[in-house]
């Protein structure tokens, strides 16, 4: 199977890229197995978060510059900022062809809330999770309400409550929770607590039982300002589900990241792979690549676990297969490895220095920063140092980031994705 | 050979993305989804077998739980094995029957237009319903008469003179009730200059596996592997099949699930469409003229699952005339004997609910889709005609003659 260009991995990252070159007029494929990381992510995308101190960055496209001076390894340095604006544009964009409309506060960051309770710096988040109206909530002396659904057992209101309570941001609020009680839903009493967020979503989505959980939010909220349940208002029609509820309700309503499934991180899952789809582009979801052949410092065709013989074949490659939890990157008992073309991979040589001693510390752990390391145009090497020409790596596969301390991982997945396509598409354009 | 237990389960980081993707648990809260039926059970299930739950039964082994989980544990793989290992076995009569499709087939073929005539009686339905739980509601399929291989031994003694072979694995479906598939592809393979022989097989073991008779499908998988491999020249001829699920557990289920060493043969047998993908690759292409006609193309699950969905549309893309649309459609709901069961035919037919939704919204002129018991549940609940891809294939290339 031949393409223009074949992409490894359909995550945030490798679906940008595809989209991007799908768009350009490109034969492209996106060879994926698992669902990707966006159905764990928070679904807010975020750009520069946090400072190596910890501080928050209150304005990332700002801070860039000198963010990029100062680790000149870093992804985002090797796009510049101009790819990296474009980028977020340019998803923001196509999502919007998805009826996804992602909220930009501006040049600033935005704060989203916590499944625990506390907040999170972020760039872009849709529109339920942080708008216009809620920017303005803050400055007036209201009661707001955290909702959770009876049954549903990855969200504990009380927690969200008592952080909420603890941050001088909400001090002018009076904080309430409750639960919505639907005896409807009420399983069978063989799993009574066997809601996730995808049952619930599914529920919401069905626009015949608003009108009842419309009466149940007003009940429990009395007249608060606005109303904060966790993400499963819907999973198809969630614009107008969201819309109805706030009508009928009369109240601002918010949605709060869950634990996965990630309702707000499936929607942009769907929606990205729809347009993918809608411009042409071949997603494969049952196979696996498990290698290729390198020949004179080019892949020549990629084996998958199904179908050994027939290799797909492209002029270019794009490898977006994600970290250590997607599989991205191997860590073995002395070595972290990249399984699939055995590239370089920057990592510490000592066991001992993969992570910190704290499993949860503000330090972060050093593992987050190994990865593949590549050149200025995101291009690897072999084991051996020879630069593999038409193989670009993008994502949470690179090296010399660290998604979770910086707030990057979004931002990067998405920038090095639409780097990798606009140097293929210029690559072409050259042929 | 030393076989592993599946110790996949062990990999679950219990993300809950199976139950997502899960047609079953979609529309029932009868079964709690693949997570837990699957790796949290078997923990459970290991050292504790009385804690087997009876909701196992309502896992279709549709295999959408695999493509989606992201740590590759082989959930349905887990609770295929645990059905047979851990839950109460029950003589029916009808799961006896449903399961033996070859049995079944040899006799309605003999008395096709007795079966045929008798099984579409509402009160045959009634009593098949009140006594054997098999749901009214269902269509049977039509039996032919006689079987495609004796057809086979009358019509295609020719076979040898062409420049190549292909072993072709018919399945019991195209030997009793359709034919026409097995002709069909004759004729396009013999266009291309590929001659077919067929194998001594037995039935691959699917229906067996979903019944948990899980000995009887090792000892047809025996058989098929042994025969298989001697009319196949030890690898030297390709050996093709045009059922999807046949090939699935000729490739994948043999091996994970009923620990049979397939190695010999497993490199060797590919879905029809894969091969004449490869063909087609090579030049090989057979002269087709336009068919003029609107098809709707549903992937079934098992393709799916080998990834292989992407063969069938490249070659559907290459018949002249074809006005391709494809449905982005899950799981048809019938699952093989599952919708032939009272207790699962309901949720049969309401996982099925969307794709009829949107095959209706597309009205094509006929749907093409690679599964035998995909074509079943549509043409019971759609008014349109079902196709397989190489049906649709022989037109093109009958016109081209």
């Amino acid at each position: 199977m031949k393409y223009d260009c074949l992409i490894i991995g359909g995550g945030l990252s490798g679906l940008t890229c595809g989209i991007k070159c799908a768009r350009e007029g490109l034969r492209c494929a996106i060879i994926s197995s698992g669902m990707s990381a966006l159905h764990f992510s928070s679904g807010s995308i975020d750009l520069l978060g946090y400072h190596p101190d910890g501080t928050v960055v209150y304005q990332p496209f700002e801070h860039l510059g000198h963010f990029i001076n100062e680790h000149p390894e870093h992804p985002y340095a090797k796009c510049g900022i101009d790819t990296v604006r474009d980028a977020f544009g340019f998803v923001r964009g196509e999502l919007q062809q998805e009826d996804l409309d992602l909220f930009c506060n501006g040049e600033d960051n935005h704060f989203h809330i916590t499944a625990m309770g506390t907040m999170k710096p972020t760039y872009l988040s849709q529109r339920s999770v942080f708008n216009e109206s809620l920017k303005g909530a803050f400055k007036k002396r209201a009661r707001i309400a955290v909702l959770n659904f009876s049954g549903f057992r990855d969200f504990y209101p009380d927690i969200v409550v008592a952080n909420l309570r603890k941050n001088s941001l909400f001090s002018v609020f009076e904080i309430v929770s409750g639960t919505i009680d639907l005896p409807l839903f009420r399983r069978t009493n063989r799993n009574p607590h066997e809601f996730r967020s995808i049952d619930i979503a599914r529920i919401f989505d069905s626009e015949k039982y608003l009108p009842r959980i419309a009466v149940e939010i007003e009940k429990l909220s009395g007249d608060a300002l606005f109303v904060a349940m966790p993400a499963f208002i819907g999973i198809t029609n969630y614009n107008r589900i969201h819309r109805r509820l706030e009508e009928l309700t009369g109240t601002l309503i918010y949605e709060i990241p869950t634990l996965p499934p990630s309702i707000l991180g499936m929607r942009i899952d769907n929606a990205l792979k729809s347009r993918f789809a809608a411009l042409g582009g071949v997603f494969i979801n049952g196979d696996k690549i498990i290698g290729g052949e390198i020949l004179n410092n080019r892949i020549e065709q990629l084996h998958t676990t199904n179908y050994y013989d027939t290799g797909f074949t492209a002029d270019y490659y794009v490898l977006s297969t994600g970290s250590f939890f997607s599989g991205g990157l191997l860590s073995e008992y002395n070595q972290i490895r990249e399984p699939i073309f055995n590239l370089q991979v920057y990592s510490e040589r000592d066991r001992e220095q993969w992570r910190s001693s704290n499993f949860i510390s503000g330090e972060s752990h050093p593992f987050l920063e190994f990865g593949v390391n590549t050149d200025d145009r995101l291009r690897p090497a072999t084991l051996q140092g020879e630069m593999i020409e038409n193989l670009f790596c993008t994502g949470a596969l690179l090296s010399h980031y660290n998604p979770v301390k910086e707030g990057s991982g979004g931002g990067v997945a998405l920038s090095t994705g639409y780097y990798a396509a606009r140097q293929i598409i210029e690559r072409k354009a050259g042929q | 050979m030393i076989q592993l237990e599946n110790i996949s389960f062990d990999h679950c980081i219990k993300c809950t993305i199976c139950t997502v993707y899960c047609p079953v648990a979609r529309v029932t809260h009868l079964f709690p989804g693949p997570k837990q039926s699957g790796p949290d059970a078997e923990r459970l299930r290991k050292k504790t077998p009385e804690l087997v739950d009876e909701s196992l039964k309502y896992c279709t082994n549709c295999k959408r739980c695999e493509i989606s989980c992201p740590s590759d544990v082989k959930i349905a793989d887990i609770i295929q094995d645990a059905k047979w290992k851990y839950l109460k076995k029950r003589f029916r009569i009808r799961d006896y029957f449903l399961s033996r499709t070859d049995l079944l087939g040899t006799v309605a073929t003999s008395t096709s237009w007795f079966v045929n005539f008798f099984t579409r009686l509402f009160l045959v339905k009634f009593f098949l319903d009140k006594l054997l739980k098999i749901p009214s509601g269902r269509r049977f399929p039509q039996y032919e008469r006689g079987t495609f291989r004796r057809w086979f031994r009358k019509n295609a003694d020719d076979q040898g003179s062409f420049d190549e072979q292909v072993v072709y694995f018919h399945g019991c479906f195209v030997n009793y009730n359709d034919h026409q598939l097995g002709r069909d592809l004759l004729t396009v393979l013999n266009t291309m200059n590929i001659g077919v022989l067929l194998a001594n097989e037995k039935c691959c073991g699917v229906p067996l596996i979903a019944n948990a008779y899980l000995e009887k499908a090792r000892r047809n998988g025996r058989h098929n592997i042994r025969s298989l491999e001697q009319a196949s020249e030890h690898g030297r001829i390709p050996i093709v099949a045009t059922s999807t699920s046949c090939t699935y557990a000729l490739k994948y289920e043999y091996q994970n699930l009923l620990a049979l060493d397939n190695s010999r043969i497993v490199n060797n047998i590919e879905y029809i469409m894969k091969y004449l993908y490869s063909q087609f690759e090579r030049g090989n292409i057979p002269e087709m003229k336009p068919v003029g006609m609107r098809v709707a193309y549903h992937a079934p699950c098992h393709l799916e699952r080998m990834g292989g969905v992407i063969y069938t549309i490249e070659v559907l893309k290459r018949i002249p005339g074809l006005d391709l649309v494809l449905l982005y459609s899950e799981c048809c709901g019938i699952a093989g004997t599952y919708g032939f069961k009272s207790e699962s035919y309901e949720i049969s037919q309401k996982i099925g609910q969307d794709l009829f939704r949107k095959i209706e919204r597309a009205d094509p002129e006929v749907v093409i889709t690679d599964c035998e018991t995909c074509k079943l549940q549509i043409e019971m609940n759609t008014p349109y005609s079902v196709l397989h891809p190489v049906n649709v294939l022989t037109m093109a290339v009958k016109e081209g003659k």
